[in-house]
């Protein structure tokens, strides 16, 4: 037989809850990183992405002014060349759109000390050089072209426009440089986000396949403790089956020996009695001669032989027969005992309300005699049983619970049952004399009883019926105090099989 | 057939004190015939079938049989005197023991006994069961052993 302990099929509870929580945990903080990583990583890309279009929109309006300017050179180039208004107009309708363009371009690189020292030098530039423009357009329109003309030659308008563009190029060059920077800023806070999340992912994945791991192998476990405790559950059927058998064979034993020893016990008893008897007839015999003698010689017989055919035999003889007659009715209730051991039993399904009814029934008489009270629970359960022996069972307890009434208070016989765990389990309660618990063994015993021996009887019934309870599978106790009634429980099987007895 | 010969009583009894009483009670009840006691199945079955004066070779015979012997069992006598070709089979056998066993009992007569007695413990009904015995014994007719081999 293979003992497999319990410490085989514990499962390590606490380890894999914690390892489970942790795994959730660690699964849940890896994603909670990914999301404030990705919340990060996008306000950067905000703010990062708002600076280069602010540096796009800086340069932008440095080309505007530089267009401008352009278009206002043009149109004064244009003008001193040709003394056509319409390109006076182009100089006049460009120039007034310069300094709203630089004040555009200082408020946007307010921000930069650089960029505003370079565009307050723009500012001055222009500031210098417009007074110039504005002055070689005014000679044109007032006729004196040539002066104009010459004006224009003069180097410093020149210089001034070279200079001018110049100090822009300066400017979007830093712009420019700047856009580079936040450029790189915005691909930086990209990539640590692609990091983080591939961070994040990696560690989401060791935990998942980690996670699919340890349940797999709890699994594992969980299906072979199961395995293991199915193995023992059909162990411990074999167990029992074999130890019921081992239990039967020791039963078997001791009918055998019950019946053999009772009825060698009997061989003797014969020859007891037979010879007593025989001892009497010819005690009687002697009797009859000494009648005769002391009749025609009187004096021959003495006291002593008279007495010892009179009263000492006579005696011995009644004291043997006695002895010998309890001896027999010991011998034949050890017989009755194995004989019923040795019975066939033949199961068949037991309707015990009825069954208990006409046990009511069968003694009636006594029951109303004494005047107990005789209830029998509604809906007992119905088992399969062999009939004979479980009468004989209930019936011997109702019999007892009958005649161990106790004096002075009306009886009570209740008859109760019910199913607990596969198992029928009737109960005879009654309100009688009661049995001190030190004899709750012992009244069991073949020929042993309890209590005040005012009632006829050899100590055989309890005895028997414990034997046909255990033949049928089942058990039988007691619950009693003295003076508080008896209640016997019988515990039998739901269904009791013929090989249970054989 | 002739039947002049007087049927003997072959008593198989280990108990001494039985066999005498058994005796006693016979002949209180008026049997006069031989009665040859054996007290195991051994010697009891070498007379039954080999013993010149036995019933295999001369007279016929009523056994009366205890179950319970030293040597073997009385079944197993039974079985033997009535197994087929036995030319003992059909001499009645008597079975007369303290076993009351139903399953016994059912046993001996499938077997062939003819009649099945308890011995009683109580002497009153030992004695009148052997004396009713002892009256069947009287008007009993027994096959010879002539007509038990044919």
């Amino acid at each position: 037989m293979v003992r497999l302990s319990l410490k085989n099929i514990a499962v390590p509870d606490a380890w894999f809850n914690r390892l489970v929580i942790g795994a959730v945990a660690l699964g849940f903080l890896a994603l909670l990183a990914t999301g404030l990583a990705a919340y990060h990583s996008v306000q950067e890309n905000q703010f990062h992405s708002s600076r280069a279009n602010h540096a796009l929109l800086v340069e932008r309006a440095i080309t505007d002014f530089l267009a401008a300017m352009d278009r206002a050179e043009a149109g004064r180039r244009g003008y001193l060349l040709t003394g056509v208004a319409a390109h006076a107009e182009t100089y006049h309708d460009a120039r007034k759109h310069l300094f709203p363009l630089l004040a555009r371009v200082r408020d946007l690189t307010r921000d930069n000390p650089q960029e505003q020292a370079n565009v307050a030098r723009l500012i001055a530039l222009t500031q210098s050089d417009l007074p110039f423009m504005d002055q070689s357009i005014a000679l044109v329109r007032s006729g004196q072209r040539d002066e104009g003309v010459r004006l224009f030659r003069n180097s410093v308008g020149r210089r001034a426009i070279t200079v001018l563009r110049a100090q822009a190029a300066v400017m979007i060059d830093e712009e420019n440089r700047l856009l580079a920077i936040r450029d790189a800023a915005t691909s930086e806070s990209i990539r640590l986000f692609y990091a983080t999340v591939a961070a994040a992912g990696t560690i989401l994945v060791l935990v998942g396949v980690g996670s699919i791991w340890v349940i797999l192998g709890y699994t594992r476990s969980l299906a072979a403790s199961r395995d293991a405790l199915r193995l023992l559950n059909a162990d411990l059927e074999g167990a029992v089956r074999e130890r019921t058998a081992d239990l039967q064979r020791a039963n078997d034993e001791i009918q055998r020996f019950a019946y053999i020893v009772s009825h060698d016990l009997r061989s003797p008893l014969v020859n007891v009695m037979g010879f007593t008897a025989e001892l009497e007839g010819a005690t009687r015999k002697l009797r009859t001669m000494m009648d005769r003698v002391d009749q025609e010689t009187p004096g021959l017989v003495d006291e002593d032989a008279r007495i010892a055919a009179r009263e000492d035999l006579p005696e011995a003889i009644r004291f043997i027969r006695t002895s010998t007659e309890k001896m027999d009715r010991l011998i034949n209730a050890i017989l009755r005992l194995s004989r019923e051991g040795r019975r066939q039993i033949t199961p068949e399904t037991l309707d015990m309300n009825a069954l208990l009814l006409s046990i009511g029934d069968a003694h009636r008489h006594q029951l109303d005699e004494k005047e107990i009270d005789f209830s029998i629970a509604s809906k007992l359960p119905t088992i399969i049983g062999d009939r004979l022996a479980i009468e004989q069972i209930l019936s011997n307890l109702v019999e007892n619970a009958i005649k161990y009434m106790a004096p002075g208070r009306r009886g009570r016989i209740e008859i109760r049952g019910r199913i607990e765990n596969q198992r029928a389990i009737f109960e005879i309660a009654d309100n009688g004399r009661g049995i001190d618990p030190r004899d709750h063994e012992r009244i069991f015993d073949l020929f042993r009883r309890a209590g005040v021996q005012d009632q006829l009887g050899e100590g055989i019934g309890l005895a028997h019926t414990r034997a046909l309870a255990y033949r049928l599978g089942g058990t039988i106790s007691v619950d009693s105090e003295l003076g508080r009634g008896a209640t016997f429980r019988i515990n039998l099987p739901l269904a009791c099989t013929a090989e249970q007895g054989a | 057939m002739t039947n002049h010969q007087p049927v003997s009583i072959i008593m198989v009894e280990d108990d001494e004190g039985h066999a005498r009483l058994i005796e006693k009670n016979i002949r209180r009840a008026g049997i006069t015939n031989g009665i040859r006691h054996f007290r195991d199945g051994t010697s009891a079955l070498e007379y039954l079938h080999e013993a010149p004066d036995g019933p295999t070779h001369n007279g016929p015979a009523l056994i009366l049989l205890d179950l319970n012997l030293p040597d073997m069992s009385g079944i197993d006598i039974l079985s033997r005197i009535k197994a087929a070709g036995n030319p003992l089979k059909r001499t009645p056998v008597v079975v007369l023991t303290t076993t009351d066993d139903k399953i016994e009992i059912q046993r001996c007569y499938e077997l062939g006994c003819n009649v099945y007695i308890t011995k009683p413990v109580n002497y009153e009904s030992f004695a009148d069961a052997i004396r009713q015995l002892g009256l069947f014994l009287s008007v009993i007719q027994v096959p010879d052993r002539a007509e038990a081999d044919g």
